[in-house]
């Protein structure tokens, strides 16, 4: 029989987690949080993991959201699932956004442009076949999607889906995920049965740190 | 000393990634510390780039922990507890230190004990000498710069402290103007070695206030003056300037910080201390020029001059291990909802010297 897994995520304004026993939704939470995850996300994954009569140990993998989304809130849950799968001997298995995005819209198709919000009026998109990525995630502006080149046939699925779709001559489908859990639940159960991951999740930035050279011109050295 | 502990601490609260093992016998022993640096990411932004500190935090913390752990020849199950810096910091490092050492103590159903970081480096003569209590600890970083008597794992008073920059801060502010690599205390104090520290007079600010309180941020507006006249006066600086403005630099800091621990001692033996003693950590305490000011002052006042070994000087996780233990032994744990404190000052009893507002003192 399958170990019990946990899945939980924090890329954005809540805490969301999901305890999964063979293959079906056993808990689940959400709680919108705008600040203080770092405190409350372990006491609600306890509490999910006891109503069940689970203990840690009892888990056989760790989910856990990687973003793209907000930088602190994804490193607050990737170091938690680090530091869980260390201490427990189990894989920790990376969601990543445009992972848990796809899982809602259906059957994957033959090549998906997924799309999820970014500050400032932009999206990180990343392309799907068959409902794996292809290329890694880029941000895109969405005043000029039209730079942006796709492969005929390619349906645009989430964030301003249809003016990503119309700009690039593609079909476009509108998503939300408006029920993290389930999907948290549905994209680890399907990667965990592909086994243990060969790399340790890591957050999925796609923007570069905001960091600008010293702007301290050293003086010229005389000979 | 009571029972035998032994914790893994780990630390990343600016931009060293460190785990330790430490054990706590008759006589404490470090198992193993592992300290990962960052300063080849930062190095082309002339300072710590927060984002880009946390980043690295994010993805090198297990390893750290695992390689302290082999070092040390242990299993995470044979420790008794999990040390963490909790604050204060960069926040996005700490956040992923508490949240690491959470998951590692969820998973083992181990204690966790979050240490503040600035407690840490205070308790290392303890860790290093066996130094009792009460002592003075001049704690001088590129973040900090404060006198506490410490008086027990969790009392500390603060006797004064830097008003502005750390003089760590001011050491790479001084190699940045200078054109010297960071980090700069190593090499400021390098080239100071082959200059005239009189040549260029620098301020010392606040020598002529009553107290221990200090202010190090004229000085690099003063050095900032000095090499723009003479650049203006030659086109640049010749080799020959760097060095005598270096050390000038490290002239006034000694002077000050000298003259301030002076004081400092002052008001902690009017406490008659059994075994008076003077203890820095932090890593402007390696600076050679500093250090042989402190001891002397220390010798002239009648007490023990304590400096840890470098690498304990500066940032490293077992400090936050043993800090952990010393919490550990007085009943001091916490629970899974120990917070990430960007600023957490030692002592609360003295009213606020740097920051407030909502996200409170600084220090």
């Amino acid at each position: 029989m399958d170990a019990p897994l946990l899945a939980f995520d924090t890329s954005a304004a809540h805490c969301a987690a999901v305890v999964v026993r063979e293959g079906r939704v056993v808990q689940q939470a959400f709680e919108p949080m705008a600040r203080g995850q770092a405190e409350a996300l372990m006491p609600l994954l306890e509490r999910l993991l006891q109503a069940e009569r689970l203990a840690w140990r009892d888990l056989g993998a760790i989910g856990v959201g990687i973003g793209p989304g907000n930088f602190t809130g994804i490193r607050i849950s990737v170091s938690a699932a680090r530091g869980l799968a260390l201490g427990l001997g189990v894989p920790a298995i990376g969601l990543s956004t445009f992972e848990l995005m796809l899982d809602g819209a259906g059957l994957p198709s033959a090549s998906d442009l997924v799309s999820v919000a970014a500050p400032r009026d932009r999206a990180y998109v990343q392309r799907f076949a068959h409902g794996r990525p292809v290329d890694g995630p880029e941000l895109i502006d969405l005043g000029t999607p039209t730079e942006f080149t796709l492969p005929p046939e390619t349906r645009v699925v989430g964030y301003e889906a249809q003016a990503i779709a119309r700009a690039t001559g593609a079909t476009g489908d509108e998503a939300e995920i408006d029920d993290l859990p389930a999907r948290l639940a549905a994209v680890l159960t399907r990667k965990a049965a592909e086994g243990a991951p060969a790399k340790r999740p890591a957050p999925l930035y796609v923007r570069p740190a905001d960091a600008a050279p010293s702007r301290d011109a050293p003086p010229e050295i005389l000979a | 000393m009571s029972r035998t502990l032994t914790l893994l601490g780990i630390e990343s609260s600016c931009d060293d990634t460190a785990a330790a093992v430490v054990r706590a016998t008759g006589d404490p022993k470090i198992l193993s510390s592992v300290v990962i640096g960052q300063t080849a990411l930062h190095g082309s932004y002339g300072g710590v780039v927060p984002e880009i500190a946390a980043r690295a935090h994010a993805e090198k913390l297990d390893d750290c922990v695992s390689e302290a752990l082999d070092r040390a020849g242990l299993a995470l199950g044979q420790m008794d507890g999990i040390a963490v810096t909790a604050g204060p910091g960069l926040i996005g490092g700490v956040l992923s230190g508490v949240m690491c050492a959470k998951g590692l103590a969820a998973a083992t159903g181990l204690p966790l004990v979050g240490v503040n970081h600035l407690a840490g480096h205070a308790l290392t003569p303890r860790l290093t000498d066996d130094l009792p209590y009460p002592y003075l600890m001049l704690l001088v970083s590129g973040g900090h710069c404060q006198f506490l008597i410490v008086e027990g794992a969790d009392r500390f008073r603060r006797l004064g402290g830097t008003i502005d920059d750390a003089p760590g801060e001011a050491f790479d502010k001084t190699a940045r103007l200078l054109g010297l690599p960071q980090p700069g205390g190593p090499s400021v104090q390098a080239a100071a070695a082959e200059g005239d520290p009189g040549r260029f007079r620098f301020p010392r600010p606040l020598l002529d206030r009553p107290g221990s309180d200090m202010s190090f941020s004229g000085l690099k507006t003063a050095l900032l003056r000095e090499r723009d006249a003479l650049v203006a006066a030659q086109g640049g600086l010749y080799e020959r300037d760097r060095a005598d403005m270096c050390a000038g630099f490290q002239r006034a800091v000694t002077e000050v910080l000298a003259e301030k621990t002076r004081r400092a001692l002052a008001e902690y033996l009017c406490l008659a201390p059994r075994h008076p003693a003077l203890a820095v950590a932090g890593g402007v305490a390696a600076n050679s020029s500093i250090r042989a000011a402190l001891d002397a002052v220390a010798q002239w006042a009648g007490a023990a001059f304590v400096a840890p070994p470098l690498a304990l000087c500066t940032d490293n996780a077992a400090m936050i291990a043993w800090a952990g233990i010393e919490r550990m032994q007085i009943g001091l744990v916490d629970d899974m909802t120990l917070a990430a404190r960007p600023r957490w000052p030692l002592d609360n009893g003295s009213a606020p010297m740097l920051g407030g507002g909502k996200r409170g003192a600084k220090a």
